[in-house]
Parts: structure tokens; C-alpha cells; sequence
């Protein structure tokens, strides 16, 4: 596998061009069928195959960037966005991006960048996992159709009326109050938004995610956005945040160009048929086995740390071998049902 | 959104990575350990695209910043629509996705 072998003049290091792709192209697959942008794959996936962990978010960064002009040409080119709320998640999301690059910054010249990015990736990775299940195991369920005796039992009790999330924070008043009468928001405390959007700014500068998998419910379950404007106002922000987190992390020379490009080509292909495949592919277990595989990409890089403290290598192998396999599984899961289903509509039109 | 609007948010987003994207990059300890904007490639083994991207990064980072980010923000327009044609070429519909309540 040699041949494939490129140097990253940037990074330092020589790199296997294949897996750059594949790694783009799965992410670019799971994150346009799943709908959240799948980047926080890339950082875990290219330390453990030998990037530094500032190139690796640096060079995430970079891709996610490329990736979102993908992402929103095919969302009805930003129609839907609520651009007073767009302007503020904008200067909030650089603020935040710009924080979280800077504590990686400090953190590498202090030696444990590494570390504690893999640490608060084992975290992320294995809190969504757990979520996923929870969500399908035990909150699915119950929103499905009641039996014939909870129906009576329910029928006899007085109904409870449900208060949002998001309208217990409007009653927070902590001045000053905006209004987005785009997004049908009366009265919200600036601050409230203002944190949300710094908060997923940050985690996008600390970790290299593009942070949509926390903004998207943050503005439909606290803000109280309608789902329309949110993916519109939340591609906005990924957008700009992306283009900053390129850009201040190409300035601090954390960007890796040349991977960034392969990954680019990989993801972008591979979006195109995520997307396409929401179109084909029904049916909710898919999201089982994706958050079995977020489960295992977390449990990598349990195993990458776990290398890290014990320098026996078979554990890096071992970790490599996990996240990667993990990602081609499921692509090729998605990927073999999207072309079943086309070959299918094909021979159902003739 | 008006295209001065855009134009002024991006404006403000240069400006912010100008003033604070190197507000550490420039500190060592005492000056002496390498930090992120002294640290230079070596070209030594270098050629070609290889030796173009490290004398540029080398050279001048902000260029490289710059250089980078618009890169990929036209590679990404380009994959865009390229793949668009690709998957309608194999008879996958690739129409836009709407969002509705």
C-alpha cells in the first residue's frame, strides 16, 4: 500500500491518500443521510493514523468548510433563514470558534492537547451513542400508539398541558430582550442565544466538529425555531464558523491543504449519496446501527488513549482498525440499500 | 440579506482572525520554544505542489490562510455541482431537499 503513500509537507508526516478519501467519503455519506455533518469521525480517525490532534481539527476544520458549500446548495440555498438571528449565531460562532482554537493553541504548548481532546471526544462519541439508544429503545416506544387500557387510563386523567423548553427560557428575563419576529419569537434574552451559538462555536474551534448536531435541536427545542429556518439559519452559521475555523487555523499553520483536498473529494461524493439515499431508504433502524457505530468510534479512541499512556502499538492498530471499519460498515450498509432501492424503482418503471 | 451585509460579516470575521487568530501564536516560553506561526517546513526533500504550499507557508501565513480558505470554498462549489451531474448521469434524482413542519 506503499504507492498510495503521499507526503503532507504541512503535517509532516507521509499518508496513505486511499484511506484520506475513504475517510472523507464515509463521513460524507453518514452525515448527508444522517443529517448531522458526521466531522467528528475525521479528528478522532486521523490522529489515531498519525496526525498531530491541532492538524487534525485544523484540517477537519478546513473540510468542513468545503463540505458546507456542498451541504447548502442542496438545502434550497439558505431560503430559510432568519438573518437577525443568522447575524448574531455568526459573531457568536466566531467568538466561540475563536476561543476553542486559541485553548488548543495553549494546550499544545503545554503537551496535552492530545489528551484532553481524545478524553472530551470519549465523552461526546459515547454521550451520543447512549442517546441514540436511548431514543430508540425507550423514547420511540412510547410515542408510538398507546394500547387499548393506557388509552381508557389516559382518557380518565386531566390532561396536563405541556410547557416548551423553549418558553420556560423566554420567561428568563435578562435584558437585553431581542425579538425574531422572522422565526415568530416574540421576546428571548440575548444572552441565552448569544451562549448557545458560543457554545457550539467552541466546541467547533475545540474539537473540529461542525457543531450542527447541538445547534440544530438547541434552536428548535430552547430557541423555538421552526425546523424550516433552523437547518436554514444553522447551515448559515456552519458556513461562516467553518470558514473561520479555516481560516484561523490555516493562519496558526494547523491546516493540512493537501488532505483537506482528498477529504473534500471523498466527502463530497459522499453526501451527494447520503442525501440521496434519505430519498430511497426507509425505516428506523438504520439509526440503531449508527449509534452502534458512534458507540465504537468512542470506544477507538478509548483504545488510541489507552495507546497513548501504555506505547504498546497492536492498541493504535487495534483503535485504526475500529473507527475505520466502523465507518465502511455502515457506508456500505446505506450504499448497498440505496442502490437495491434505485435498481428496484428502475425495474418497477419499465 | 443584502450582499454589503455579507460583505461586512466577512469583513468582520478577517478582522477578529487578524486581531486575535495570533494573539498566542507569537508567544513562546521566553521566545525560544518553537510556537505555531515561527514554526517553518523544512524543503529540503520538497518538489512541486509540495514545495509551492511549504514556501507559502513558510513565507507568509496570513497568504496561506487566505490561499486555504478560498481553495476550498471553490473546490467545495466545484464538487457541488459535479456530483450533481454525476448522480443524475446514473439516474439518482438529486433535487434539493425542502424542509417543512
Amino acid at each position: 500500500m506503499n504507492i498510495f503513500n503521499i507526503t503532507l509537507p504541512v503535517a509532516g508526516i507521509e499518508f496513505n491518500v486511499l484511506l484520506l478519501i475513504v475517510i472523507g467519503f464515509c463521513v460524507g455519506v453518514l452525515g448527508g443521510f444522517f443529517g448531522v455533518g458526521g466531522a467528528w469521525i475525521v479528528t478522532p480517525a486521523l490522529n489515531i493514523f498519525g496526525f498531530q490532534m491541532s492538524y487534525a481539527i485544523g484540517t477537519d476544520l478546513a473540510h468542513i468548510f468545503g463540505k458546507s458549500i456542498v451541504a447548502t446548495k442542496k438545502h434550497s440555498k439558505m431560503g430559510n433563514v432568519d438573518w437577525k438571528l443568522g447575524l448574531i449565531s455568526i459573531v457568536a460562532s466566531v467568538i466561540g470558534v475563536e476561543s476553542g482554537s486559541q485553548i488548543i493553541m495553549i494546550l499544545e504548548r503545554t503537551g496535552n492537547v492530545g489528551s484532553i481532546v481524545r478524553w472530551s471526544y470519549i465523552v461526546l462519541l459515547l454521550s451520543l451513542s447512549i442517546f441514540m439508544m436511548y431514543d430508540y429503545f425507550i423514547l420511540r416506544p412510547s410515542k408510538s400508539e398507546p394500547s387499548e387500557s393506557e388509552t381508557k387510563k389516559q382518557s380518565k386523567k386531566p390532561r396536563k398541558k405541556k410547557v416548551l423548553l423553549s418558553q420556560r427560557l423566554y420567561k428568563i428575563k435578562i435584558s437585553p430582550m431581542v425579538s425574531f419576529p422572522t422565526s415568530g419569537i416574540e421576546s428571548v434574552s440575548l444572552w441565552i442565544v448569544l451562549f448557545i451559538f458560543f457554545f457550539t462555536g467552541f466546541l467547533s474551534g475545540f474539537m473540529g466538529v461542525g457543531g450542527g448536531f447541538i445547534r440544530m435541536p438547541a434552536l428548535v427545542y430552547l430557541i423555538g425555531c421552526p425546523t424550516a429556518i433552523a437547518v436554514g439559519t444553522d447551515l448559515m452559521s456552519v458556513l461562516f464558523s467553518g470558514a473561520y475555523g479555516c481560516f484561523t487555523y490555516a493562519l496558526k499553520g494547523r491546516v493540512e491543504i493537501i488532505a483537506a483536498i482528498y477529504m473534500l473529494l471523498g466527502a463530497s461524493i459522499g453526501a451527494q449519496l447520503g442525501v440521496t439515499a434519505v430519498k430511497y431508504i426507509r425505516g428506523y433502524g438504520i439509526r440503531l446501527l449508527f449509534a452502534i457505530m458512534i458507540a465504537f468510534a468512542g470506544i477507538a479512541v478509548v483504545i488510541e488513549q489507552v495507546y497513548k499512556m501504555t506505547n504498546i502499538p497492536v492498541y493504535s492498530t487495534i483503535a485504526g482498525v475500529l473507527v475505520i471499519g466502523a465507518s465502511i460498515l455502515m457506508t456500505l450498509i446505506i450504499c448497498t440499500k440505496l442502490f437495491k432501492s434505485v435498481k428496484r424503482e428502475k425495474s418497477l418503471s419499465m | 440579506m443584502s450582499t454589503k451585509k455579507i460583505l461586512a460579516l466577512l469583513l468582520f470575521c478577517f478582522l477578529f482572525a487578524c486581531a486575535y487568530g495570533n494573539a498566542y501564536a507569537g508567544e513562546g516560553a521566553g521566545g525560544k520554544q518553537e510556537t505555531a506561526i515561527s514554526k517553518k517546513i523544512d524543503t529540503k526533500n520538497l518538489s512541486g505542489v509540495n514545495l509551492l504550499i511549504a514556501d507559502l507557508y513558510n513565507n507568509d501565513r496570513m497568504l496561506y490562510a487566505v490561499v486555504v480558505t478560498l481553495v476550498m470554498a471553490v473546490l467545495g462549489s466545484i464538487m457541488a455541482f459535479g456530483t450533481d451531474l454525476v448522480l443524475k448521469h446514473f439516474g439518482m434524482s438529486v433535487s434539493k431537499i425542502s424542509h417543512s413542519e
